[in-house]
């Protein structure tokens, strides 16, 4: 048991690496002030460009997605939790639907995954620069806390929320490309799961931190790895049962921190 | 009136679009609008057809209408729908108008979850009412697999609920109840004190905080409204179409209540017409899947695409009144 446990570990790193990247893209927009619930559909999106264009491809169906709700968001100032919304009923639509009608061979798998230690290694070094140490994300941070402070020291607020929303589409075009490509051969309808509805819950528990972000990405990934090799093991514990794992333990994360956190003061608005 | 012209033009885009999306991948745009009527208001069947379904689109349009009137964001409808089958199906023994209390009563608790996590640890409901649903969702999966599979064995779902829906001119008599709670629904909101200080909440937390409103209590009391009305619409479908659950009971009635809600820009009376326009639009979408070979998730997209055309339209209103 304990060695079936013992050997989930190495599958958890490559198994929570859309999580992961969803979860370090939400973690920059929301330093920018807005809550992107579409989140889910960008990795969808993002997973069926994958599986018809490659790595790309799956970018390219994030950015899509980033775009339509910067429009609606950034510049019309509407709702971003009824545009998040419907964001992802839109994805969810249109990707089952298109993927019947193109009927296209599965993508093959990536040769070598390369993305897995760019999103555990190279993305948090990056964002950890990139947010604390520079003016674009000291602006970037400040946009989300004082929105109007940003505005009287003569900075576009809007500017830096694209730029925000364009780090997210890269990063969560990349992981539904992951999931796509490396963790499953292909697309399939709604497979991202609720992946980034728990995105969104770890940036929390993870207190808008990309160490906390990378700790909550780690604890939920062993978690379902866990979860796995238990069913693997068949020890009669019910199957159906495990699959809502996840979502108590991350119901359970947010009863046990998000009385204790803060989050960016302008978050939402 | 603005209003009404926006709810039309919104829906009028999603059909359009629709019918453009269907076009791209070579089908005839006209053919599949021809489907879509006639699935839907083509026939007394179709027509039947739409009812049926706008039945549990205007019930869990009304658990959203009435949970963002207070200000509080009910994504959850579709696992408080879920657990309001569960339940039913529980004590449909005892009769229709105990499994009907079951059901409301365990979708208001399942929406109590969320709200009670806000208040004492701020969680916020957006997302605990997300895993909820997905709670939901795999308990239903066990349940319908396990304690609660069919007696034979045979198939992944329950027996047949022990109590049924009388019917009413071929369709099932939650058409009425779910009229009567929209007007209920109405009632509360625009004429009882209770309605004042839910949506004072609403539109002004802090406002209705020093009008001597009890802020904390009123969402919890809303969250319960809103629960109940997604849980009542749960055990209708139960006991009036599906008679049985299964791992796919809900199928998106939750999150298309979120449509209907907007798009009746959260007003119980035109909900009733938007649930009837989404109800059309499901089983025309049912009529392309079986003539056309069309995914019915077509539907979904044109839920969401109504959405987007709300939301645009009237921020992009206040903008301009601003």
């Amino acid at each position: 048991m304990l060695d079936a446990l013992l050997q989930a570990i190495p599958l958890a790193v490559v198994a929570s690496v859309p999580l992961l990247l969803a979860v370090q893209g939400e973690l920059v927009v929301q330093r920018s002030g807005i809550i992107n619930l579409g989140l889910e559909g960008m990795l969808l999106a993002g997973a069926f460009g994958a599986a018809l264009g490659g790595v790309a491809g799956g970018i390219a169906g994030a950015v899509i997605v980033a775009l339509i709700f910067g429009w609606l968001v950034i510049v019309l100032g509407a709702d971003q939790i009824v545009t998040g919304t419907a964001i992802n009923l839109l994805v969810l639509g249109i990707t089952g639907f298109a993927w019947r009608e193109l009927s296209v061979a599965q993508p093959p798998r990536l040769a070598s995954d390369l993305i897995t230690p760019f999103a555990w290694i190279i993305v948090p070094l990056i964002l950890a620069v990139v947010l604390w140490n520079t003016t674009l994300g000291l602006r970037l941070r400040a946009t989300g806390e004082n929105a109007e402070a940003v505005r009287a020291a003569g900075v576009s607020t809007a500017l830096h929320r694209w730029i925000a929303l364009a780090i997210e589409a890269v990063l969560a075009g990349l992981g539904g490309a992951h999931l796509a490509l490396v963790l499953s051969s292909g697309f399939a309808e709604n497979m991202t799961a609720g992946r980034g509805y728990i995105a969104l819950a770890v940036v929390i528990f993870g207190r808008w931190n990309v160490r906390g972000a990378l700790l909550g990405s780690a604890i939920f990934g062993l978690a379902v790895a866990f979860q796995y090799a238990l069913q693997a093991a068949n020890k009669g514990v019910p199957y159906h049962l495990l699959l809502a794992a996840p979502y108590v333990v991350t119901l359970l994360l947010l009863f046990g921190v998000a009385g204790k956190v803060r989050a960016p003061e302008g978050l939402g608005r | 009136m603005k209003q009404i012209a926006l709810a039309a033009l919104a829906a009028f885009i999603a059909i359009a679009l629709l019918a453009l999306a269907a076009g791209a991948f070579g089908h005839s745009p006209s053919a599949v609008l021809a489907i879509l009527f006639e699935g839907s208001v083509g026939s007394s069947f179709a027509v039947r057809e739409t009812i049926i379904k706008s039945i549990p689109l205007l019930l869990t349009g009304l658990c959203v209408v009435i949970a963002f009137r207070a200000g509080v964001w009910n994504i959850g409808a579709e696992g408080q729908f879920i657990v309001g089958g569960l339940a039913a199906m529980l004590a449909a023994r005892y009769g229709v108008a105990a499994s009907f209390l079951a059901a409301a009563i365990a979708g208001a608790l399942w929406a109590s979850i969320a709200s009670l996590m806000r208040l004492w640890r701020g969680a916020p409901e957006v997302l605990t009412t997300i895993l909820l649903n997905f709670i939901a969702i795999h308990l239903l999966g066990w349940c319908v697999n396990g304690p609660l599979r069919e007696a034979s064995g045979r198939y992944p779902q329950t027996d047949l609920a022990m109590a049924t829906l009388p019917r009413l001119g071929g369709v099932h008599f939650g058409s009425v109840l779910a009229l009567i709670a929209a007007i209920v629904s109405w009632w509360m909101l625009y004429r009882t004190t209770e309605g004042l200080r839910l949506r004072a909440t609403g539109f002004n937390p802090a406002a209705a905080k020093f009008a001597g409103i009890n802020v904390a209590a009123q969402i919890v009391r809303a969250m319960a409204y809103s629960g109940a009305l997604a849980g009542l619409a749960g055990g209708i479908e139960l006991l009036g179409v599906t008679h049985r659950l299964f791992e796919r009971f809900a199928s998106g009635y939750g999150y298309a209540g979120i449509a209907v809600a907007l798009l009746a820009q959260l007003h119980p009376i035109a909900a009733i017409a938007a649930a009837l326009f989404f109800g059309a639009l499901s089983s025309g979408a049912g009529e392309l899947q079986r003539s056309a070979n069309i995914s019915a998730t077509i539907a979904t997209f044109g839920q969401a695409v109504v959405l987007l055309a709300v939301v645009a339209f009237t921020s992009r209103w206040r903008k301009r009144d601003a």
